[in-house]
């Protein structure tokens, strides 16, 4: 089978790599169909690859007696089980799943390690996107306890049209709920208070974005940071 | 088991209902009363929204599989009623 070519990458870390540091990782790079909901890493259970997703993006959720919530989200930008491996554990308690049907590039976490060990360049980008990772939580966590429902909706559908190529998002209340951290109820109410102001449409189990600046608005400073960080960090802007 | 549908009324008129589309399964009315007052209890504690201007003024206007209206919990019944 013929190499994935980096011209040819959309994913932004791979692509922010140097051509000797992708040359590592080359060989090892194995295409894979991401459908709706797949399972990317099992929580408490040794993590046999890492994904690079290239379209789609990925849900990070943890989940106790109380119910579940979404604590991350992991697109183009980034390395679906960079945290523990590169953090130097081999598990995780939180759950990776498919939240945007897509493609990712996996790779066997043996040969991950192996190319990480050999290229110091290498491990400095993907630990930086793990700070990246870090603030992210970091600004779900302050936003979770400061915002409103409607500032985290919008900061939520920015963060998602960040990681797709439409302006269309596949979703249920349900799963809002579980994405925001909160009752249906109130998800379908942020949802309408965003409707009202024609920022979205919303049609059964589908959000629509439409006007991406007015939501950037919304969602004011509770969207950004990591983003910007990541800009910084990752990308040397 | 039946579904229920838990349609929040924040404000009188069309724009003031939020429809729930997706609706919940729940044994009976009785057990879509206690679902909403505990929807209800758990959305007053924890979510700041700028749409609702007064959580005592809201409701579920709970509806069946039909459409048809099984029955309102008003916000106010979590809070006991004080007698005297």
């Amino acid at each position: 089978m013929s190499q994935v070519q980096q011209s040819e990458i959309r994913n932004r870390l791979l692509k922010a790599l140097s051509a000797e540091d992708f040359a590592l990782l080359q060989p090892h790079l194995q295409p894979l169909a991401t459908p709706l909901r797949h399972t990317l890493i099992v929580p408490n259970a040794p993590i046999k690859q890492l994904f690079f997703p290239e379209i789609g993006f990925s849900s990070t959720t943890t989940s106790g007696a109380g119910g579940r919530a979404e604590v991350g989200l992991i697109g183009r930008e980034g390395l679906v089980g960079a945290s523990p491996v590169l953090l130097g554990t081999d598990r995780t308690p939180h759950d990776h799943f498919v939240q945007s049907a897509g493609e990712m590039l996996s790779i066997e976490t043996g040969a991950l390690c192996d190319a990480v060990h050999q290229s110091r360049s290498l491990r400095r980008l993907l630990l930086r996107s793990v700070q990246v990772q870090i603030i992210q939580t970091a600004q779900t966590a302050f936003i979770n306890a400061t915002y409103t429902i409607e500032i985290r909706l919008a900061r939520w559908l920015l963060m998602c049209r960040d990681r797709l190529d439409e302006d269309e998002l596949h979703i249920t209340h349900e799963f809002l709920s579980l994405m925001l951290g909160t009752q249906r109820s109130s998800a379908t109410l942020a949802v309408q208070s965003l409707e009202g102001h024609r920022l979205i449409k919303a049609r059964r189990g589908r959000i629509t974005l439409l006007n991406r600046r007015a939501l950037e608005e919304v969602a004011d400073d509770g969207y950004g940071l990591p983003e910007a960080e990541y800009a910084r960090l990752i990308e040397g802007a | 088991m039946p579904r229920y549908y838990f349609n929040l009324r924040h404000r009188p008129g069309p724009g003031g209902l939020a429809v729930d589309e997706e609706g919940d399964e729940l044994a009976d009315p009785e057990a879509a009363r206690a679902h909403a007052l505990l929807l209800a209890r758990d959305m007053i504690a924890r979510t700041r929204t700028e749409i609702v201007r007064d959580w005592m003024a809201c409701a579920f206007e709970i509806t069946d599989e039909a459409g048809a209206l099984a029955t309102t919990v008003r916000f106010g019944e979590i809070v006991p009623e004080i007698e005297g």
